[in-house]
């Protein structure tokens, strides 16, 4: 059963007009978001997450622009809607949290306010009391307890984690369609960090929104996402339903986020990381911008923009590993991917430097290849 | 710490007390002679007798100790001395000319702060664009004329060319309580007094805007649907508020100030005349009174300033009771 699209973004591309020229912090992004689900986007700091989520309530910094592209709302063009019109779709429509809960609250006013404000902005004929009903409503749905006390209560007497609930609840005010949440949990500890995610979880499922999930947490994620899209350097380089994403990963930046988690660090006595940094999007480099730090790039790979390729009928994956030309190459992966499992299992520890001569060989065998 | 009401008086009377002590000793040690201000050009004929007798006659012989004591008794009757300049019981030279100053002073005070607060927000809300470019230069601009240039340049212009507007005085001669007559008289000084402000006002709360614009919740408000023009006055001016208030009352002295060189402009009869010449003629019970006069305005702006941003932010405040406050996450 496949479900309506409530939000389609196609070729989307953001950038920021800076002095040095022109930085690319999105490019052509497409990706939809289907009713009631959560949608996981990941990647690593400045590669671009937050400016696309800005970008789909037209709340870019002062610099920044959408260069092309459209973002559709139930068939609706957002880029045509009047600037009236769009502020009262943020918040009724699509509506968004954001990463850090202890400056995202006006400090000199009280909650109750603040979540009035919206109630009132989007309901301008309710009565007082019917606000205030509906803030204590709210303030209930997302675990505050006592909610009447806390009603006059300022943000500075709360702790990081309700004040991030006092964001949800402005943010659910409306029954939006659409959440987007820009790492919401980022800036808070562990325990109330997963407290949140249930809580989120749970809203969705009681009202039936849409959440698009910011973070670079892949626990996190494991935690919430319905389908996770993977993005690098301003572009989506795989996406698929969580599961594919987490047991079946084609793109080489996935291997490596996923290389990446804690989890794996036991067995290998330590953290794995992907080498180097990301690249400059003044101006993007041609071809995948993930190839310089990929150990498994073929020479196609600095060269031309792989497209997407089709896993399964959810899964997609650019990268030209996919290539029916680089089957060879792809064996050669599946062959070491193995021989370090089995090596892992028997538990020896391979000499490093040997470990990475090989990799040099290897990479060297697989430039040739297509 | 929220403070008092009766502390703070307290702190308003301690601070005057030195402030009486320190013009006292300052005035009385500085060099030069107050009989000058007594007896004009004859003090400079008279025998070292007569200016014996004079001194004693003037209680300025005594140690100053002594001298300061006898002040402060009386001044707390009531009674500040005689002006050695004008022979006159000192509050009634001030009298009639401190009503002249507080009107231009207050007058100009408060268009000042008004006319700052709507360019700093328009130049806030219009950052960046050509509009907000243009004020800042011409407000720079402005704000480095001198005082006494600007003020002559409207006389010339208006009074001496144009004969629009009076360019001295405070009112027509036998007019002073016409009004009319005296809002013609405070154009020309309130001009410059604002102009040679405004500015600098301006461009400090248009900075506190953009801080203030720049702040995450600007962004959230934002995201609820807010409109960018809601949120400048229902949150950001809302914020700027004490720290706009605390401007207001550290700088009443500077704008009083301000006029003090109007004054002399405009030969507006007003006190800034007066306190110049009052330190220069060692007069020394004038100058007392109108040192004290301006600290009081000075520690009374602050203390007030204090009170009124505490009352705004609700963070200056001591927090509400501890027990109050446990978070349902218990921390």
């Amino acid at each position: 059963m496949k479900k309506e699209n409530v939000l389609e973004i196609h070729n989307l591309s953001v950038s920021f007009h800076r002095a040095e020229g022109e930085t690319q912090a999105v490019r052509d992004v497409s990706l939809s978001l289907r009713q009631g689900e959560v949608l996981a986007l990941v990647g690593e700091s400045g590669c671009g997450k937050s400016v696309l989520c800005k970008s789909l309530i037209r709340l870019l910094p002062k610099g920044a622009d959408v260069k092309s592209g459209s973002i559709r709302m139930e068939g609706k063009e957002l880029s045509q809607l009047s600037e009236k019109e769009m502020c009262k779709l943020r918040g009724e429509g699509i509506s968004m949290i954001f990463q850090d809960p202890l400056t995202s609250l006006n400090p000199t006013m009280t909650i109750g306010r603040q979540i009035d404000e919206t109630v009132k902005l989007h309901h301008p004929s309710w009565k007082k009391e019917r606000r205030k009903e509906r803030v204590l409503e709210l303030l209930k749905l997302v675990g505050i307890e006592e909610a009447g006390k806390r009603y006059d209560s300022y943000p500075y007497q709360f702790s990081g984690g309700m004040r991030q609930r006092c964001v949800m609840a402005i943010a659910l005010a409306c029954n939006p369609k659409i959440l987007i949440a820009d790492e919401p949990t980022t800036a808070l500890d562990v325990t109330i960090q997963a407290e949140i995610l249930k809580q989120l979880k749970e809203i969705q499922q009681k009202l039936g929104t849409s959440i698009l999930f910011v973070t670079h947490d892949l626990g996190v994620v494991a935690q919430i996402a319905d389908r996770v899209a993977v993005m690098y350097a301003g572009k989506i380089v795989e996406y698929g339903m969580a599961e594919e994403i987490f047991y079946d990963a084609r793109h080489p930046y996935t291997w490596g986020l996923l290389h990446a988690l804690p989890y794996y660090a036991k067995e290998r006595g330590g953290l794995e990381i992907i080498p180097g940094f990301p690249p400059h999007l003044t101006p993007p480099p041609a071809g995948d911008a993930f190839a310089i730090r990929d150990q498994y790039a073929l020479r196609m790979d600095y060269e031309q923009m792989p497209p997407f390729f089709a896993v399964s009928e959810t899964h997609y994956a650019a990268t030209w590993l996919l290539d029916e030309r680089a089957a060879e190459a792809r064996k050669l992966i599946e062959e070491r991917k193995s021989r370090n499992r089995s090596i892992r299992e028997e538990g020896g520890n391979k000499d490093k430097y040997e470990e990475k001569k090989e990799q040099k060989e290897q990479k060297k065998e697989q430039e040739d290849s297509p | 710490m929220k403070m008092s009401y009766k502390k703070r008086i307290v702190i308003f009377l301690v601070s005057i007390f030195f402030l009486s002590v320190l013009v006292f000793a300052m005035s009385r040690l500085a060099p030069g002679d107050p009989l000058v201000s007594y007896y004009g050009e004859r003090a400079e004929r008279m025998s070292v007798e007569e200016k014996e007798r004079a001194m004693n006659r003037l209680g300025l012989n005594e140690p100053i100790i002594v001298q300061y004591g006898k002040w402060i008794q009386n001044a707390a009757q009531g009674d500040f001395g005689i002006s050695f300049k004008y022979k006159q019981d000192v509050l009634q030279v001030i009298e009639g000319r401190l009503v002249n100053t507080l009107i231009l002073g207050g007058v100009g005070f408060l268009l000042t702060f008004f006319f700052a607060l709507l360019l700093g927000i328009w130049c806030a809300f219009y950052e960046d664009k050509l509009l907000d470019r243009i004020i800042c230069k011409v407000g720079t601009i402005t704000s480095c004329i001198p005082e006494f240039w600007l003020s002559l340049v409207l006389i010339l212009v208006f009074s001496v060319n144009l004969k629009l507007l009076p360019g001295s005085g405070a009112y027509d001669i036998g007019q002073s309580d016409n009004l009319a007559s005296r809002m013609q008289h405070l154009i020309l000084p309130l001009i410059v007094v604002i102009m040679s402000h405004l500015w600098y006002y301006a461009y400090m709360i248009r900075n506190k805007l953009l801080e203030e614009i720049r702040q995450d919740y600007v962004l959230l408000a934002r995201a609820k649907g807010m409109s960018a023009g809601k949120i400048m006055f229902g949150h950001c001016v809302r914020n700027i508020m004490p720290a706009f208030i605390s401007i207001m009352a550290i700088s009443l002295p500077h704008i009083v100030e301000g006029t003090y060189i109007v004054e002399m402009v405009f030969s507006y009869p007003g006190i800034g005349t007066l306190s110049f010449e009052s330190a220069k003629y060692h007069d020394y019970n004038m100058l007392m009174v109108l040192c004290l006069i301006t600290g009081v305005i000075v520690i009374f702006g602050n203390i007030t300033g204090q009170a009124i941003s505490e009352h705004i932010d609700p963070r200056m405040k001591e927090p509400v009771r501890m027990e109050e406050v446990t978070d349902s996450d218990g921390r």
